[in-house]
């Protein structure tokens, strides 16, 4: 959730797709400028916070960079519920992937927060030659549902940080608060999900 | 060349002597003569019998594991080769029974049934006792060279796996499946099937590609369990197969590296525990609902996990000694460690474990919580072997398969430096933000008292060393007012200008000692002669060997054992409170090498508190 108190918001992001999409990728681009090229996959779930200013506000994202790996598909509402804003990446040379990003799509349409702000990221963008979803595709899908679209790349950061950018900008302005930064209380952790279903 | 001496008993700790196969160990080196003379000799009982003979010697057991691999070493002539299967004693008895079905005297020793279908030894032993034709092997060819590479595994393959520093994360050989000769030559296969016999996992090669493989593995374990037994080992020369079922779960491990049966097994139960940890048990209902189902993409990015395992298995004792090791530290620094942990466990966390890569600077779990040793292995493999882990803090459902197999915790992972981590497993999923804050309070205290250096101070200067170890009259003049590390007599303390190049006092090169109550084991560091990698997966072998026979069901509880071979002198004492185990220069005097065991375990005694974890109380299990 996001808060608003002297314009510092706090804000939960999720990050979904399909294995080797590069949510990770994307994650370490923007919080550690740092690219690997064979990141391993992640382990349930990887926690990560940044701080970004945008013209009217200091935005702190709790970033939750979940694992694409199918075992973990049931955990991704854990991370999702109470959500201020999704990222949801596929990879542009790997039409399953765009695939599987509709999906999560749809779940996010139906169980998330209805006010999210939901991004499409179409990342790898930098392998011209691999592409098989055109931009087009992908923005025509984008609006129809609601989402706004960037194609990404992390390797050369290529609209990484315009991505959460204008994710800052989208967000809501005022919205209840939810896990305050810096120092949470054992039992804020059982508020999460309740705050999640009452965002004005 | 080869002695063994079964009758000795440390006469100055006054334990009883107890008698041991005098089996040598048939390592590398050993003279092809000898080894052959000795497959002759010991081979009989055995070589006998043609056809099928069952034989209810559960004793011989061990015996004959050691004569089969014999055989196979003496690479040459007409030494026969037998093939025996290990069942169940569903029908017989008294516990186990040795089936030696088919002992065609073939001209080559590792030859099955006359080439057949040669690369299988498995199924070709099999079908050869039991007439089902060879259906299951169909997708092998007959090809004597390829059998012949098979043999001489060690010519090259898994030379890389050799080396601890030389792991690579993740599968390698992803190329290879059966029918490639280099997959076929590999030491080591480990396999995970379902019981419709879909493949799962395995060490080598891509599991898709080696469906047939997987089928035929199914088969000989449904065949057998058909007439209501149940398939445990099968020996065709050189290799064992090792079958280990749980449940839907199939696991085998084909191996021709000399290990023993037990620990081979062992590690079946480890592969199938880290399987659990990540899935949990209830997998098995995927499989109720249909049995077809398909596991691979659940494990998927898992392969450096597995890996990982199997390694260990060369390199950590832990894998057979099924105890865990602490890194040497003050006593007060270990204590102070322990009471954070404490509160935190208070504060609603289950376990919390404060870890230097594989070993344990300190841990703590609620009350009436216990952590099995053989969990604590299985959750370390997990997290060191996984990358991701040390990107940021991770929150992530794990199982541990000794606490409870069928429910995930949830496990909030940090790594504080490179080498050192806490792990706070917990059973509430939405605790992540608690146990980040549990851990912001373990990182105040760590950072307080400045134990994260401590922390590299002892990985750099290592454990308890055999040059260290005072001899005689040196033990008594220093009793340990050293509050400092384990790693106790530094500088000029050390022996080493002493016994430069030749391990410790009295040709001792190496120790591991077991402590039963507190579950733990200390084991000394590698110093020359044993420095390669090679040398110390040798001697593991050689502890493995030694810890199976003492260790083995039937044979009454042996208490000491003094074996000794071309390469090492072996001595193992367990008493109610310890396990020893200790290697010496094979020339080393019995007589001094008793003396120095008793020395060690005063030496550990008087470590106890900076090498052990004391007081953990959840661990009294």
């Amino acid at each position: 959730m996001a808060s608003a108190g002297n314009k510092n918001i706090n804000a939960k992001l999720v990050l979904l797709g399909d294995v080797g999409a590069g949510k990770s990728s994307l994650v370490l681009r923007f919080v550690k400028d740092q690219f690997v090229e064979f990141q391993e996959s992640t382990i349930g779930a990887a926690f990560f916070s940044q701080t970004l200013a945008v013209n009217d506000a200091t935005v702190k994202f709790e970033i939750w960079d979940t694992a694409g790996q199918e075992r973990y598909h049931s955990l991704a509402p854990m991370y999702y519920r109470g959500s201020a804003a999704a990222i949801i990446v596929f990879d542009v040379t790997n039409q399953a992937s765009f695939e599987r990003a509709k999906k999560w799509v749809q779940e996010l349409q139906a169980q998330g927060n209805p006010n999210m702000v939901m991004a499409l990221a179409g990342n790898k963008s930098d392998l011209l030659d691999a592409r098989k979803v055109t931009a087009e595709e992908a923005e025509t899908y984008a609006q129809e549902n609601g989402l706004f679209f960037m194609e990404t790349s992390a390797k050369t950061a290529a609209n990484v940080k315009e991505i959460f950018y204008e994710i800052a900008r989208r967000l809501p302005r005022v919205q209840p608060t939810e896990n305050p930064s810096g120092m949470v209380l054992p039992d804020r952790a059982m508020d999460r999900a309740v705050s999640s279903s009452c965002c004005a | 060349m080869t002695t063994s001496d079964s009758s000795s008993s440390p006469s100055s700790s006054g334990t009883e002597s107890a008698d041991l196969n005098p089996s040598s160990d048939p390592g590398t080196n050993s003279e092809r003569v000898q080894s052959q003379l000795e497959s002759m000799n010991l081979s009989q009982p055995s070589e006998v019998s043609d056809g099928s003979h069952t034989d209810y010697g559960g004793g011989d057991d061990d015996a004959e594991e050691e004569e089969e691999v014999a055989s196979a070493n003496g690479n040459e002539g007409g030494v026969s080769n037998g093939i025996s299967v290990r069942e169940d004693g569903l029908a017989g008895a008294s516990g186990e029974e040795e089936v030696e079905p088919s002992s065609s005297r073939a001209e080559h020793p590792v030859e099955m049934e006359a080439g057949e279908e040669p690369p299988s030894p498995t199924s070709s032993g099999y079908d050869g006792e039991r007439g089902s034709s060879g259906g299951a092997t169909s997708t092998y060819k007959a090809d004597d060279a390829s059998e012949d590479e098979i043999r001489e595994a060690n010519v090259d393959g898994d030379t890389a796996s050799q080396h601890e520093a030389a792991w690579l994360p993740g599968k390698r050989h992803v190329d290879e499946d059966d029918a490639s000769i280099s997959w076929r030559k590999r030491k080591k296969h480990f396999f995970i099937l379902s019981n419709s016999g879909k493949p799962i996992y395995s060490r080598y090669g891509d599991e898709h590609k080696l469906a047939g493989f997987s089928a035929t593995l199914q088969a000989i374990i449904s065949f057998v369990e058909n007439g209501g037994d149940r398939v445990n080992l099968v020996k065709a020369g050189k290799h064992q197969v090792v079958f280990l079922v749980k449940g839907p779960i199939y696991l085998v491990c084909i191996s021709c590296t000399d290990e023993t049966y037990e620990y081979l097994r062992g590690q079946l139960d480890l592969l199938y525990g880290q399987m659990i940890l990540i899935l949990t048990k209830s997998i098995d209902r995927c499989f109720e609902k249909n049995a077809k189902f398909d596991m691979t993409p659940l494990l998927g990015g898992t392969e450096a996990v597995f890996s990982s395992l199997v390694h260990s298995f060369s390199w950590n004792p832990a894998t057979f000694l099924h105890a865990y090791t602490c890194l040497p530290l003050p006593f007060a620094l270990r204590q102070s460690t322990g009471s954070i942990l404490q509160d935190v466990c208070a504060s609603g966390v289950l376990f919390a474990l404060l870890m230097c890569r594989h070993k344990v600077v300190s841990l703590s779990g609620a009350q009436k919580a216990s952590l099995h040793p053989d969990d604590l292995l299985l959750l370390s493999n997990f997290v060191m072997s996984s990358e991701s882990f040390r990107t940021s803090e991770s929150f992530s459902p794990i199982c541990l398969p000794r606490y409870n197999p069928q429910a995930f915790l949830h496990a909030y992972v940090h790594f504080f430096d490179d080498d050192t981590y806490v792990m706070l497993l917990t059973t509430r999923s939405d605790a992540f933000y608690h146990l980040k804050d549990c851990r912001i309070r373990i990182e105040a205290v760590l950072l307080k008292s400045n134990i994260l250096s401590t922390v590299q101070r002892s990985i750099a200067e290592g454990g308890m060393r055999v040059e260290d170890l005072p001899i005689d009259r040196r033990l008594r003049q220093k009793p340990s007012s050293t509050s400092n590390q384990g790693q106790d007599t530094s500088g000029p303390e050390r022996l080493r200008d002493v016994s430069v190049g030749t391990g410790g006092p009295f040709g001792l090169w190496h120790f591991m000692y077991r402590s039963i109550y507190l579950d733990q084991y200390i084991s000394s560091e590698f110093s020359p002669p044993v420095t390669t990698h090679r040398q110390q997966k040798s001697l593991y072998r050689a502890y493995q060997k030694l810890y199976a026979s003492m260790h083995e069901k039937g044979l009454g509880p042996h208490k000491t054992q003094y074996r000794r071979d071309e390469n090492y002198s072996l001595l193992c004492w367990v008493t109610p409170d310890f396990e020893l185990y200790a290697a010496f220069d094979p020339l080393a005097d019995k007589a001094m090498a008793i003396k120095m065991c008793n020395q060690v375990c005063q030496r550990v005694k008087e470590l106890e508190n900076e090498v052990f974890l004391q007081g953990a109380s959840p661990f009294s299990w």
